[in-house]
């Protein structure tokens, strides 16, 4: 089990990340960031995604089909962001945030590593 | 980002630039520092760690009650939860850091009352995860503004939720299903958060949504006070001065003002 602070870490560390962080959905707020920079500003990209987020799980509630998102991609001109949901067993949602640079990333590979991380920390 | 332009919290910087210990008090919560940093918050409006862990059945209570026993006394009640395999080590920074937020939400709401500190004073909850004052306040203003996008009407804060009828095919999400089915019509959101085990702001911020949406009530806005009321006459009319003596009071004026 890891904490928060190693998660990020490990995160960043994924080939081609830009920056990562760890978001609770449900009011926006990023528990911990890592990289990012000036190019990209990561409390600001957690409360915007936070929307994306809350959209699709309402989404899939109307859909009905009883499945849960695992991940979420958004594809940029010269970047991924990759969204991982936690399994948390209490009531507020989290979420693993990751910006790709597209030239140096391997998405599958990144997707894999992100998915790992995610689950240790998870509970 | 750049730092917050108008502090929540003045006092707070001030405490962060000199890297002090201590408690800091306000009329809605407690902020404890360590070398300038927030290491835990506890407000009344806001459910504590406890509430957090033991409602949702992550913890059960006498779990907590043990580790309260054991480890309270030197401050590292965080600490023994992890070492004695209750929780693990990322759950328990991701509760513990949802809860100083939470509580410090709540803490540093503008009020009229007086803020102290007191330097020295530990919690004994123990460190988990310090955060800078600078993030706190950060926070707390996003946290404002993010309220008022929603549905900028505070009297539902603080007022029983009352919830309407959903239009033809208005549909919302299990969180917030919860919500409605819990408020009773006098279950205020704080009250709703504490029987949920989930943080006061989360529970705000569905409320909000929620009137936004139509399916709770927004209470009116308290009208704003009439005028000043002029003061009921006294009994015993002061003497009426008929002509007060404006040269007089010029020149006492003017000679107070050389004395300054």
């Amino acid at each position: 089990m890891a904490n928060t602070e190693t998660s990020l870490k490990e995160a960043a560390s994924i080939e081609g990340a830009i920056g990562a962080a760890l978001v609770d959905y449900t009011s926006g707020m990023a528990l911990g960031t890592i990289g990012g920079g000036k190019e990209l500003d990561l409390n600001v990209a957690a409360a915007g995604n936070t929307d994306v987020v809350r959209a699709k799980v309402r989404a899939m509630e109307m859909l009905g089909l009883g499945e849960e998102i695992e991940d979420i991609l958004i594809t940029l001109g010269r970047q991924y962001h990759l969204i991982r949901l936690l399994r948390t067993q209490g009531s507020n949602g989290l979420f693993m945030y990751l910006a790709l640079d597209k030239e140096r990333a391997n998405l599958a590979m990144a997707r894999h590593q992100l998915k790992k991380i995610a689950s240790e920390l998870q509970i | 980002m750049t730092a917050v332009a108008t502090p929540v919290s003045p006092m707070l910087v001030r405490l962060a630039a000199e890297k002090a210990t201590g408690a800091l008090l306000r009329d809605h919560g407690t902020l404890y520092l360590v070398d300038g940093r927030v290491v835990h918050a506890e407000s009344p409006a806001a459910p504590g760690v406890d509430v957090l862990l033991t409602t949702g059945g992550r913890l059960p209570r006498e779990g907590w009650d043990e580790a309260v026993d054991r480890a309270g006394a030197h401050r590292a009640v965080g600490r023994f939860l992890v070492d004695s395999g209750r929780l693990h080590d990322g759950e328990l920074e991701i509760c513990h850091l949802g809860a100083v937020f939470d509580a410090a939400f709540f803490a540093l709401s503008p009020t009229s009352g007086p803020t102290r500190f007191r330097y020295g004073v530990g919690h004994w909850f123990g460190t988990v995860r310090p955060v800078s004052a600078e993030a706190v306040e950060r926070e707390t203003v996003r946290r404002r503004e993010l309220l008022d996008a929603v549905w900028p009407y505070a009297s539902v804060d603080s007022a029983p939720v009352v919830p309407r009828p959903a239009a033809p095919g208005q549909t919302v999400g299990a969180r917030q299903r919860a919500l409605l089915a819990a408020a009773d019509g006098e279950r205020t959101p704080a009250e709703l958060a504490r029987l949920l085990g989930r943080p006061a702001f989360h529970t705000l911020l569905d409320v909000r949504r929620l009137a936004a949406a139509g399916l709770v009530e927004t209470p009116q806005e308290p009208e704003p006070e009439p005028g000043p009321v002029p003061p009921p006459q006294p009994l015993l009319a002061a003497p009426q001065v008929a002509d007060p003596d404006i040269a007089l009071l010029r020149r006492l004026r003017d000679a107070l003002e050389a004395h300054l």
